[in-house]
């Protein structure tokens, strides 16, 4: 397996950008600029009110972007679940329950009774089993999802979330009556920020109740609320800046400018309460939970077109430390019901094809025999699930008998799995080119949407489009071992 | 799931596992600290060239430059018993050739320091004498007054109540209700107002013993420490632990104690702590160790429910002495949210030793007295309160996070091996005002008085030519913070005139959300949780005060438990701020007890004073004025001037303190 003998080298070369440690803390873009400044070229700030733009970048190197999707649901399974028992089904003879009804589907073994409306979908939802993670700390793998890299690497302190990035690219394209934040982040109160991005790419936090957003009417009235708006803006100009002039007050206050431009925009909007609120008949189609209708939210969002491209759902608690048996199947069922029903809405909807759905946790679970409380514990390898946008249904990449780690790749790279591809698939199903290295980070040091983008080292998953299905995984192979070059 | 391996899971989520961690996935730690791109020594020189370098200063920051007095070296001897903060600061900015904004004027002074001081903005009567008094120690002497006023305890019980983590929501914690949690917070209110020594608090915290926690408030800090893992399941160190986690963080600023207490920081802490990457789990033992004498039991009401205590249940802290072998112990016992604490070859019994002094209890000595005795004696004791309450004022501590001291490199006389450097921004000035909080007998207001004195802090927040990010960590600019959530919400009530009545349990009547006793679920709770701590999803309509509750939470207060108070700008908080009821409802002009009501009949130039006063602390500049004269003319007058109040409210100048 030489292209991971590479890659493992490559990372032994640059630790610091690959292994992470317990709890280092990580800065908020504004405690960076607080903290980190002895470092800096200021140049953000020294921006003024500049907005940056798609424009100021390098690309590093001619790339063919999928371009399948418009948008992007990610899933965040916080707590991180057990992969044998799910995506990575392992039947282990005196632990896994017998009642999982496994089911080979399509060469992939699934445990229906865990998850039966999915069972049907299975022909469209490419699960890759040859992934790792690189943190096994909840707080660290989440963060390291969502920025796309090591959260406590140097440039990981002004990194933007994936959705930012996405935001970012897809301003262009925003038409005149879109007003919906690109980045919307449903009961996802944690979620990371902008980075060094400005604040109107910030994650939209929304918490999903039926009665939709709070305060989004202005009891006097609209004609009032748009003249005190008016005039609130004329007054406020000097001291919270303008498009080409800076706020004397520094960027906190610029930020909130933007805030300020952001939540005008769903004053007294009916789309924005139609893509918020919902019926209890329509939370029941999804499950009647709060991730059943952070979907059916997303769904509704998306309906919208109203210029939101990237929704992130944050989906807890896999965390199964104990008990593991009887606390899954109902969190599986959860999963099982809004899913479902988010892919046959979008499809009604005329969505599917253009949303490209990610689903996963921040790191697996361990794996052969329980531990004491019957439960398992922190794990580096992972599954993740991936949908719409034309990817096709399969199995992408094995692992050994116990699920403990990689034995079939399963795409062109040759080696795991990283978040970091994932990332780069993202952007490529969006037609971003993930070798975009930016020049105006306030580090000065070229801010790159991916990772090691010089060195190609992450790259897009495009075995997920293929027809071809993966090879079938050797039994007993280990890491390494000569059985792999008799693989196609 | 049941219910009690849900909640374990959930605790569990805060905790991590690290037993999991493949051998194969790490990178040994020597290899790390010698690679370490993070540390690495040309970094770290290509910092220190950064601070350092002189910088072309642009024409008007010369300007500035020329008109403001230079600080001689007499100055600075005359001012020797205030001026601990300013020449530290000075003299840093002065050796980086970065030129302090100007001083701010008396009307930014009054605003600022009343916000800070007591959570107030000023009235539009003290801020006109404070103009009219020619005094040159006008300042002083207002700063003397607020410290004097009662919203000063006010405020610092509801900063006091996050530190000390005082809250009764039920998702987190088994063992304090309502009427602890009242206790508790009345108990810091009197220990504020009588000026009790900050040493004395934390000598009262950690040694108190008692029968209940409802009427004896300082037995709640070591009740808050109970876990269900104890409670449930008997494993007894799990709330040694939390004890001792919550001792390190909250007293001494050593937030990777947490870290500690499951694991040998090597491997871990390496790039972050100093002290942290050597420190052993065995360490972490010895300290918990201190409160393994420590029984907190239910002692009256039974009616929680399999071994669960209610929310008014009320708790014991008492002293078992009786104990045989009931140090800190290593049984090896898996449950519960940490690591099993396996024996060390044959010693599965931990005794009580302080790591930094290597003390033990005397013969005879109660255990957690001998902690305090540590503590409070630990020059890291003084460092963590001065570091904390500095962030307050100055918007960045000396030292970030504030909790995340690194006792190694904390000393200027004794600075770390190299490629380490002392942890503070101005490592003499932390130590200085560190030993003369020491030598006031550690008076919280003193610390105070000393730091709103300082010139450092009267500095203006605006800046003259160009301004770099890097020297915000030289404090060359009074930094903007927003106000609290609970700033907000009384700077519109007090503002408008339309004060609310809120009650609490069984507190007297209360005006101001600076005088809630803890951040969660005020006025009113919009999350219910179920018997075993369980949120139960909403039905029906939102509780009548559920707005009040929402526009203080979209401000990011936290919720003294898991999630600290938080100062990020949300799109949710304009929307709060545009369209609220609690806003709405006092920019009207029918209510006759608001300001504007009363304001109707003053001329259009007297009434556009009067709430530019009332609101903003300052009057209009010219162009506002003519601003805001010209919309008067326009339409309904009553509409118009209701419209002025709300930009107000919506003006960065309101929502900031500068």
């Amino acid at each position: 397996m030489k292209n991971q003998e590479q890659f493992n080298r490559f990372i032994a070369c640059h630790p610091h950008a690959h292994h992470s440690f317990f709890r280092r803390p990580h800065w908020d873009r504004r405690a960076f600029f607080k903290l980190a400044g002895a470092g800096l070229t200021g140049s953000f700030l020294t921006l003024g009110t500049k907005q940056l733009d798609a424009a100021e970048v390098v690309a590093q190197a001619q790339v063919i972007t999928r371009n399948t999707a418009k948008h992007v649901i990610f899933i965040l399974m916080e707590g991180g679940p057990s992969h044998v028992d799910t995506f990575d089904l392992k039947m282990i003879p005196g632990v896994t329950p017998n009642n999982l009804n496994p089911e080979r589907i399509g060469g992939t073994l699934w445990p229906t009774a865990l998850m039966p409306k999915l069972a049907g979908h299975l022909g469209e939802i490419a699960i890759i089993r040859s992934m790792r993670s690189w943190a096994l700390v909840h707080e660290i793998g989440r963060a390291w999802m969502q920025v796309g890299r090591n959260p406590n690497a140097r440039e990981a302190a002004i990194a933007p979330h994936i959705g930012s990035i996405v935001g970012l690219e897809k301003e262009p394209e925003r038409l005149a009556h879109q007003v919906f934040p690109a980045f919307i982040a449903l009961n996802a109160e944690s979620a990371n920020g902008p980075g060094y991005f400005s604040g109107r790419y910030a994650p939209f936090k929304v918490t999903t109740t039926t009665a939709g957003l709070t305060n989004i009417t202005h009891a006097d009235g609209e004609a009032r609320f748009a003249e005190r708006y008016s005039q609130l803006q004329l007054l406020d100009e000097p001291l919270r800046g303008t498009a080409i002039t800076a706020s004397p007050l520094g960027h906190d206050a610029e930020d909130m400018r933007e805030f300020y431009a952001a939540a005008n925009k769903l004053v007294h909007n009916e789309a924005i309460n139609q893509a918020f609120s919902f019926t209890p008949e329509d939370s029941a189609r999804y499950g009647s939970d709060s991730f059943g209708d952070a979907c059916l939210v997303a769904k509704q969002i998306l309906a919208a077109r109203q210029g939101t491209r990237f929704i992130q759902i944050a989906f807890g608690t896999w965390d199964m430390h104990r008990n593991l048996y009887s606390s899954l199947p109902a969190q599986t069922t959860r999963f099982d019901n809004g899913l479902s029903a988010l892919i046959k809405d979008l499809k009604v909807a005329g969505l599917y094809d253009e949303t490209l759905i990610v689903a996963g946790g921040e790191f697996g679970r361990s794996v052969g025999a329980l531990n004491g409380q019957a439960g398992r514990d922190h794990y580096l390898q992972q599954s993740f699930l991936l949908l719409g946008a034309g990817v096709r249904g399969k199995t992408l990449g094995a692992t050994d008998p116990t699920g403990g780690q990689t034995i079939v790749p399963g795409w062109a790279r040759e080696r795991d799995v990283r978040i970091e591809d994932i990332e780069a698939t993202i952007y490529s199903a969006l037609g971003i080119n993930w070798t975009t290295i930016r020049q105006d980070d306030p580090l000065g040091i070229g801010f790159p949407y991916v990772p090691f983008s010089q060195d190609d080292v992450y790259g897009p998953i495009n075995e997920l489009w293929d027809r071809t299905n993966t090879p079938t995984p050797l039994t007993g192979g280990r890491r390494g071992n000569s059985g792999r070059s008799s693989l196609p | 799931m049941n219910t009690y391996s849900l909640k374990l899971v959930l605790l569990a989520t805060v905790v991590v596992t690290l037993a999991a961690v493949a051998l194969t996935d790490r990178v040994s730690a020597i290899d790390e600290a010698n690679n370490c791109s993070y540390f690495s020594s040309s970094q770290r020189a290509a910092r220190t060239r950064a601070l350092l370098e002189p910088h072309t200063a642009s024409a008007l920051t010369v300007k500035v430059a020329n008109r403001l007095a230079t600080v001689t070296k007499a100055q600075q001897t005359t001012e020797a018993e205030t001026d601990t903060i300013d020449r530290h600061l000075f003299d840093t900015m002065a050796a980086a050739k970065v030129v302090p904004a100007q001083p701010c004027t008396d009307l930014e002074f009054i605003r600022r320091v009343t916000l800070d001081l007591t959570g107030r903005i000023p009235t539009p009567e003290r801020i006109e004498s404070f103009l009219g008094d020619k005094a040159t120690d006008k300042r002083a002497k207002l700063i003397d007054e607020l410290l004097a006023k009662p919203e000063w305890v006010d405020k610092w019980t509801m900063f006091f109540g996050g530190l000390l983590r005082n809250f009764s929501n039920p998702g987190f914690i088994p063992a304090r209700g309502e009427n602890s949690r009242d206790a508790f917070y009345q108990w810091i209110q009197n220990s504020l107002r009588t000026g009790k020594p900050y040493n004395q608090w934390v000598t009262e915290l950690l040694t108190t013993t008692g029968e209940n926690s409802a009427t004896q408030g300082d037995l709640n800090w070591l009740t808050g420490m109970l876990t269900f893992a104890s409670l449930r399941v008997g494993v007894l160190q799990e709330t040694y632990d939390q004890q001792a986690l919550y001792a390190a963080d909250n007293f001494l600023g050593l937030k990777h104690m947490d870290c500690i207490l499951c694991h040998n920081g090597r491997g871990h802490l390496d790039e972050i702590s100093l002290w942290g990457r050597n420190a052993r789990r065995s360490e972490a033992w010895e300290f918990a160790s201190f409160f393994s004498r420590t029984d907190v039991v239910q002692s009256g009401d039974t009616g929680g429910g399999g071994g669960r205590p209610t929310q008014t249940g009320q708790y014991a802290v008492r002293e078992n002495t009786a104990r045989t072998n009931s140090d800190y112990f290593l049984d090896g016992v898996e449950l519960g949210n940490r690591p099993p604490r396996n024996p060390i070859g044959s010693v599965n019994e931990i005794k009580p030793r302080y790591v930094f002094s290597g003390k033990s209890p005397e013969a005879g000595e109660r255990y957690r007295v001998a902690l305090a005795r540590e503590i409070t004696s630990d020059k890291l004791f003084a460092r963590a309160i001065v570091n904390y309450l500095w962030k307050e004022f100055f918007v960045i501590g000396l030292v970030e996070p504030v909790n995340g001291l690194d006792p190694a490199r904390l000393d200027p006389d004794n600075p770390p091996p190299a490629p380490w450097t002392l942890q503070a921004s101005h490592p003499r000035l932390l130590n200085d005002l560190a030993q003369e909080f020491v030598d006031s007998k550690f008076d919280l207001k003193w610390l105070m008085h000393q730091i709103v004195n300082s010139r450092s802090y009267q500095l203006s927040a605006r800046y003259d030519g160009v301004w770099k990010a890097e020297w915000e960590r030289l404090y060359a600019r009074k930094l903007v913070r927003r106000l609290w959530a609970e700033e907000l919400h009384d700077a519109v009530a007090q503002s408008s005139g339309i004060v609310p009545t809120y009650t609490i349990n069984k507190l007297p009547p209360i005006n101001y959300a600076m005088q809630f006793p803890e951040t969660f679920g005020m006025p009113v709770a919009t999350i219910q949780f179920g018997a075993m701590g369980v949120p139960i999803p909403p039905t029906g309509p939102p509780p009548p005060l559920a707005y009040v509750t929402n526009f203080l939470d979209s401000f990011l207060r936290g919720d003294n438990a898991t999630s600290r108070r938080d100062d990020e700008a949300r799109i949710n908080q304009a929307l709060e701020l545009f369209n609220n009821k609690f806003v709405l409802e006092r920019v009207k002009a029918g209510n006759p007890n608001g300001i504007l009501a009363k304001s109707l009949s003053l001329t259009d130039e007297q009434l556009v004073n009067k709430l530019f006063a009332a609101v903003l602390s300052r009057p209009p500049s010219e162009s506002e004025k003519n601003l805001v004269l010209s919309n008067l003319k326009k339409g309904s007058r009553t509409e118009q001037v209701e419209n002025l109040l709300w930009t107000l409210y919506n003006k960065v100048d309101f929502i900031y303190n500068y």
